[in-house]
């Protein structure tokens, strides 16, 4: 069996409210999986049921061969979108501490844990007390301390809230040589940019409910290419342009528009500029814009999931 | 189990890290030291209070009884309690007047020889049997009232007996005679000893211990989780382990902590009293080791500890502060409140029904039973209780699991409502 992780159609209700609805969808081993949705799409409460730490409701979860992950915990590495570890420990204690629930000898977890310290430039903050750090170093340690066993599986919620664009590409680079080295990587976010750089497959999940599960490319083919156009023109000029499917305007103030032009299958927006350029249109501004994984998520979900919404996905919607 | 052990060791680290468990540590056994070295100083390098006694009877008959009487050593140090001494001035013939002469030393305004105050003046007059004690002093508590009412009593009867034939040889005979006293022991059908009543002492020494181990690490082990849940740990842990694992991990931990506490008060008690009482030493060992009942206060102290430190554990989970806290503790501190006051009872009339009563209801079972273990309570009661406690251990700490469960994963406050649906739920 290739899967790392394999859910078949799982559900999670808390009394009368369903957090996760009949989802499917399979993290093939060695891969990075983006689980990708808003706040409150039902991410947490999946994770936690791969997990182990809630119970489904429905369906039926596959994890490393094991039916949950309490029983394959020790070969699991799990980052909790809350981030927390004991205040008054060092980062080696700590890491140490968790290493050794995961069953790696002390000596071992000690040395892993200067080593990848270091390999974080936390290697002067090991021996301070974890409440003296910030809390993008906290954070490292917690993945470190997440990781330090060398999981199969690890799973990250949310990892990159709350930091700093620099610790962010560092976070990137970690969950690259994490997959390199064969591990597979499950995790959540709602910024779509992450993903993007990070993954070939992900799963779009909006209220509950599993709104697309495959390529980065394929959920991107999902929606059209936008050519937009900006200056005095009328959003009836630009819907008579060829190739161009609908149109979404915004008034700029002083008689000035943004129209975006959603493009039809196959074309590219050349014909379309050409034939406005032709007809003497005012235009002082054009883009054409290829669409993102914000885009076909809104395309795909009806959702925003964060607030990054581009022109394109505007037009798409 | 090794990652429980891993847990224990955590927790008790965590804890013997802190200054507060090494203040807590030296805190009873300073403070003791510091009370008796405190009073022994006092008793040592103060002298005993002053008095003037002024006899204005014919004859003067009770100067030298009553001031025998109150110079006679006394106490842990053999030491007289009180000092007669002679008035600082000349008294007036007027026994009326000589409290108002008296009056600035009585007052502190003027000192004896040596900077002392006058403690109190007595003046005994009047004759036969109307004879009368003016006590003159601020000092309530200097307890030489009685010992002069009492001495100046038994001269006035004795001059009565005296005049009525009675030799003074025959009636210190007669003040001689007395009962004598023996103590039986029920149990063993001789003389009771220290022996006979130290299991009783024994027993509610031992409630009390289980009660305070049960309230300080039942503590700490709330305020421990409530950090956790506040600080985000408990989901980390709950991917890493299982939830009897994190529980009884936690609770071995914290018990650790208490244990070695009340190891140290212990030894150093043990020693101590070895050192300046071998005998009672030995005759505490011999009851702990007779008859298996170190065993029963064992069994009881675990069964209590896991019943109490479960819910509090669980309990802890559900709160990121200690206010919020309060409120699910309120019914459980009044439960254990409850023992507090039934225990006294217990030292003294062991046979109470009230005792029999609360022993076979599981909160107060292990305070009540381990009490209760100097009266030899029937071996059905023994049996039953203990049956009846391992059952209710058993369930408490199932809900507690699946209450600890619950509670580190939710967020925001629970209500009772919301906290009997997540128990049902297992969520």
């Amino acid at each position: 069996m290739d899967a790392a992780l394999e859910l078949d159609r799982v559900s999670k209700r808390y009394g009368a409210v369903t957090a996760v609805d009949d989802l499917s969808f399979t993290a093939r081993k060695g891969r990075i999986l983006g689980f990708l949705g808003p706040n409150g799409a039902g991410k947490t409460s999946t994770l936690r049921m791969v997990l182990g730490l809630s119970a489904v409701s429905a369906g039926r979860i596959d994890v490393l061969g094991a039916p949950d992950g309490r029983s394959v915990r020790d070969r699991i590495g799990f980052l909790p979108e809350e981030r927390g570890l004991y205040r008054r420990m060092t980062p080696v204690e700590a890491i140490v501490f968790l290493a050794g629930l995961k069953g790696v000898p002390a000596g071992e977890a000690r040395r892993r844990a200067r080593d990848m310290l270091q390999e974080q430039g936390l290697g002067e903050a090991q021996n301070r007390q974890i409440r003296q750090l910030s809390k993008g170093m906290a954070q490292k340690v917690q993945l470190i301390a997440a990781i330090v066993h060398r999981p199969e599986l690890v799973i990250l919620d949310e990892p990159f809230s709350g930091l700093d664009p620099v610790n962010q590409q560092t976070l990137e680079t970690v969950i690259r040589k994490l997959a390199e080295d064969g591990a597979t990587v499950v995790f959540s976010t709602h910024v779509m940019q992450h993903a993007e750089r990070l993954c070939e497959h992900v799963v779009l999940l909006a209220r509950g409910r599993k709104a697309f599960d495959g390529e980065v490319a394929e959920a991107r083919a999902s929606v059209p290419r936008a050519l937009v156009l900006e200056g005095a023109l009328e959003a009836g000029d630009a819907v008579g342009l060829p190739g161009v499917a609908s149109v979404a305007s915004q008034s700029l103030g002083e008689g000035l528009w943004r129209h975006v032009c959603a493009l039809k299958a196959g074309a590219n927006g050349q014909e379309a500029l050409k034939t406005a350029f032709a007809r003497g249109l005012d235009i002082q501004r054009f883009d054409l814009r290829e669409p993102t994984l914000h885009d076909a998520f809104i395309v795909l979900t009806g959702e925003n999931p964060g607030p990054e919404a581009t022109v394109a996905g505007e037009a798409a919607a | 189990m090794r990652r429980l052990l891993q847990i224990a060791a955590r927790e008790y680290v965590a804890y013997v890290r802190t200054v507060g468990f090494w203040l807590s540590m030296l805190a009873l056994p300073l403070g003791m030291a510091l009370v008796m070295g405190a009073s022994g100083y006092m008793e040592a390098s103060a002298p005993p209070p002053a008095i003037v006694l002024v006899d204005r009877t014919p004859g003067q008959i009770y100067q030298q009884p009553v001031t025998a009487a109150l110079t006679t050593p006394g106490g842990l140090r053999e030491r007289p309690r009180h000092e007669v001494v002679a008035p600082p001035v000349a008294l007036p013939g007027d026994t009326a007047a000589i409290g108002a002469a008296l009056k600035p030393w009585l007052a502190g305004e003027a000192r004896l020889p040596g900077k002392r105050k006058l403690a109190a003046a007595y003046v005994i007059h009047g004759q036969g049997e109307a004879v009368a004690v003016d006590v003159w002093t601020d000092n309530p508590l200097l307890g030489a009232t009685a010992k002069i009412r009492q001495t100046v009593a038994d001269q006035m009867q004795q001059s009565r007996l005296v005049a009525a034939g009675i030799s003074p040889a025959t009636l210190a005979e007669i003040r001689a005679l007395e009962p004598r006293i023996t103590d039986w022991s029920p149990k063993t059908s001789q003389k009771a000893s220290l022996l006979n009543r130290l299991p009783g002492v024994i027993g509610f020494g031992a409630a009390m211990l289980l009660w305070s181990v049960i309230f300080t690490g039942a503590g700490i082990l709330l305020n421990g989780v409530i950090e956790e849940k506040s600080s985000k740990v408990l989901e980390v842990l709950l991917s890493s382990a299982t939830v009897p694992e994190i529980l009884f991990g936690k609770i071995l931990g914290v018990a650790g902590v208490t244990f070695t506490v009340l190891g140290v008060w212990g030894g150093v008690g043990a020693l101590l009293m070895s050192l300046f009482a071998p005998a009672q030493a030995a005759d505490v060992g011999r009851v702990l080791l007779s008859g298996g009942l170190i065993f029963y206060f064992a069994f009881y102290l675990v069964c209590g500890y896991l019943m109490y430190a479960s819910v509090f554990t669980a309990i802890g989970s559900f709160c990121e502060t200690t206010r919020e806290a309060q409120t699910l503790l309120g019914p459980i501190m009044i439960l254990l409140t409850i023992p507090v006051i039934f225990l006294s009872q217990a030292l003294r009339r062991p046979d109470t029904p009230a005792l029999d009563i609360l022993s076979w209801i599981p909160p107060f079972t292990p305070f009540m039973m381990t009490a209760r273990a100097a009266s030899n309570p029937p071996l059905w009661q023994v049996v039953g209780t203990g049956a009846i406690m391992l059952a209710t251990v058993a369930v408490v700490v199932w809900i507690a699991g699946r209450a600890f469960r619950a509670g580190a994963l939710s967020t925001g406050k629970v209500d009772l409502k919301g906290l009997v649906a997540k128990l049902r739920g297992g969520e």
